[in-house]
């Protein structure tokens, strides 16, 4: 997999960091020279530096190819238009942008680019700092839409000891599967919850607090 | 004025002041929107518009300015993809009418042509005038000798 | 009904020309004044039918303005022009008889639209009006008569015709807070919100209601609906999202 990120400081260097010990191929495009010698000096990755919003450099950064095209520059409508290039010129299948403004990560996804928004990410995060000791798991499919996530439930759980058709979930949400002792159970209506079961949910954004809520409980 | 349109334009430098002057002397309804309050000097004493201090890659500056009600909108700051990015919010999702952008790369007008975007970029105007005053002197040179 | 003038009262040169410009094709004569005193002085030569109003203009302060117009020519229509989603002293404008804002910056469109829209009350048959829309409109007429009693009354009519809008609930509510019911008021301003939590007017209302420090602000939702691009259509339910 070859992954070009457009970006600088901290949040690309460990990304790239990441990636590359997970074997992906990395191109890393900075406008700044001197952060360009250091990052490639620290990385195994390719360093390209410009403007990664000016088509020849995305070119000489080998976009043609590329699996993924990540936008994380500290300007929205930089990552904008370096994904519509990506996606449109080059055709990368896949392209994602940071949203600084959070009211962007809508706007970029009405205008065709997925974007993610660190505010929104950390501040639902806290919203379920409740919860957050519970999740295992959490992972956003279908770009974001959908959330999976793997939960423990304990003995202070709301939902320790009811059947599944006595818990009353919001729309849109759904227990996908029950692990208890090792042994995953797609589970029905009949079947029942316990303390120290491992339950994997899926859930909207917009619903994902209030499920969580019902499975943990109010905890301060 | 019977037809008054209202018109909205990002950027008030030079040419975004120039528009704003023009198309407010001849009585259209006029916002401006820069980051920079200084450049509100640019604006001629008899402009009879607004003018709104923000970042127009924000949608609640975008709100503000009433988009929504734009008849025109002009993007004209000096960042290529701050112009790119607000015009397609303009065109998209506030469904303006008519909405144009300046850029200056000419290889981004290309790619934007195919997004909807409608740009002017001055370097390519330019070359085409430049371009046609010699074919233009060509002609009558030719036209002197036959 | 011979249509009387327009008087458009701003300190800023910039706007009462756009207002005028933008309310030239109603073919309804429009007047301008640079200040309260001048305002006052046109007013006593003739009759107007409307006015916009700037309230933060140097001189006579805005608020007394609206006053002595409400106070000597109680027919006269007043919209009174703001910079910002609410203004500080609505409770009083209410009061007053006043229930129309608009915001800058506007378009021609939007200023024709109020004004028809303000203007075209007035021709509401008390007796047989029944849509939700109508019932809204006649209710902002009352209170522009200063008949709060009738007011209310049309706005629980309204609320009958259409229990699914936040705007006669939260219209409702500020009705009360004026009376001095402020238990009754709260309860509607939440009314307002249970049925759309998003609907800022009956927040604001209801966070101000609720504070320790009180200070006069009532939200009636047209200003704020118009920050955010909205269609003012007493229907506004079209959100950008």
């Amino acid at each position: 997999m070859k992954v070009l990120m457009a970006g600088r400081g901290k949040t690309l260097y460990f990304l790239c960091r990441n990636f590359t010990a997970k074997g992906y191929t990395v191109v890393i495009i900075n406008r700044d020279r001197e952060e360009c010698v250091h990052l490639a000096r620290q990385l195994s990755a390719l360093v390209v530096c410009g403007d990664a919003s000016d088509a020849t450099i995305l070119k000489e950064a080998g976009a043609m190819d590329a699996d993924v095209v990540l936008a994380i520059t500290p300007n929205d409508q930089d990552n904008l238009v370096i994904c519509q290039l990506a996606s449109i010129q080059f055709n990368v299948p896949r392209v994602l942008a940071l949203a600084n403004d959070p009211d962007n990560a809508e706007i970029f996804e009405k205008l065709g680019v997925s974007a993610f928004s660190t505010t929104h990410i950390v501040g639902s995060l806290i919203e379920q700092r409740a919860s957050l000791e519970q999740i295992i798991n959490l992972m956003p499919v279908g770009e974001g839409r959908v959330n999976v996530t793997e939960i423990i439930l304990d003995a202070d759980s709301p939902v320790s000891g009811k059947l599944l058709k006595d818990i009353i979930l919001p729309k849109n949400a759904l227990v996908a599967v029950v692990i208890r002792s090792n042994q995953p159970i797609v589970p029905r209506g009949d079947n029942d919850l316990l303390a120290g079961d491992r339950v994997v949910l899926i859930t909207l954004p917009e619903n994902h607090g209030a499920v969580l809520k019902a499975f943990t409980g109010e905890r301060k | 004025m019977r037809n008054s349109l209202y018109i909205v334009i990002v950027g008030c430098g030079r040419l975004g002041s120039h528009l704003a002057n023009q198309l407010s002397r001849v009585g259209h309804a006029i916002v401006v929107i820069d980051s920079n309050e200084e450049t509100f000097n640019d604006l001629s004493p008899d402009f009879s518009g607004f003018r709104i201090v923000g970042d127009a890659t924000q949608m609640a500056v975008l709100k503000q300015a009433k988009l929504k009600r734009a008849d025109v909108f002009f993007a004209t700051t000096h960042g290529d993809n701050v112009n790119l990015m607000v015009a397609q919010v303009a065109r998209k999702l506030f469904n303006v009418p008519h909405v144009l952008a300046r850029v200056f790369d000419p290889r981004r007008e290309q790619i934007y042509d195919q997004l909807g975007v409608e740009t002017i970029c001055p370097t390519a105007v330019a070359a085409e005038m430049f371009l046609m005053a010699v074919a233009s002197h060509r002609a009558a040179a030719g036209e002197v000798k036959s | 009904m011979k249509t009387q003038p327009i008087l458009i009262v701003d300190d800023e040169k910039n706007i009462r020309l756009t207002m005028s410009q933008s309310l030239e094709p109603m073919g309804i004569p429009v007047q301008t004044a640079v200040n309260g005193e001048e305002a006052l002085q046109k007013l006593r030569e003739e009759p107007f039918g409307l006015v916009f109003l700037d309230l933060k203009m140097p001189g006579m302060d805005g608020m007394d303005v609206l006053r002595e117009i409400k106070n000597n020519w109680p027919k006269t229509r007043v919209i009174i022009i703001t910079a910002h989603g609410t203004i500080g002293s609505a409770v009083e404008a209410m009061k007053i008889g006043s229930v129309d804002f608009i915001q800058k910056p506007f378009s021609p469109g939007e200023i024709r639209e109020l004004a028809t829209q303000v203007l075209g009350r007035e021709t509401l048959d008390e007796e047989s009006v029944v849509d939700y829309p109508s019932l809204i409109e006649l209710c902002n007429r009352h209170i522009s008569d200063r008949r709060f009693a009738a007011a209310r009354e049309t706005a629980q009519k309204a609320i009958a015709a259409d229990p699914a809008q936040p705007e006669a609930y939260n219209l409702l509510g500020a009705l009360f807070e004026i009376k001095g019911d402020e238990p009754a008021s709260q309860k509607f301003y939440r009314a307002a919100l249970d049925i759309d939590p998003s609907f800022k007017p009956a927040q604001a209302n209801l966070d101000r209601a609720t504070s320790w420090n009180k200070i006069g602000r009532i939200d009636f939702g047209l200003a704020p609906r118009d920050a955010d691009g909205d269609n003012p259509s007493p229907k506004g339910d079209d959100h950008e999202e």
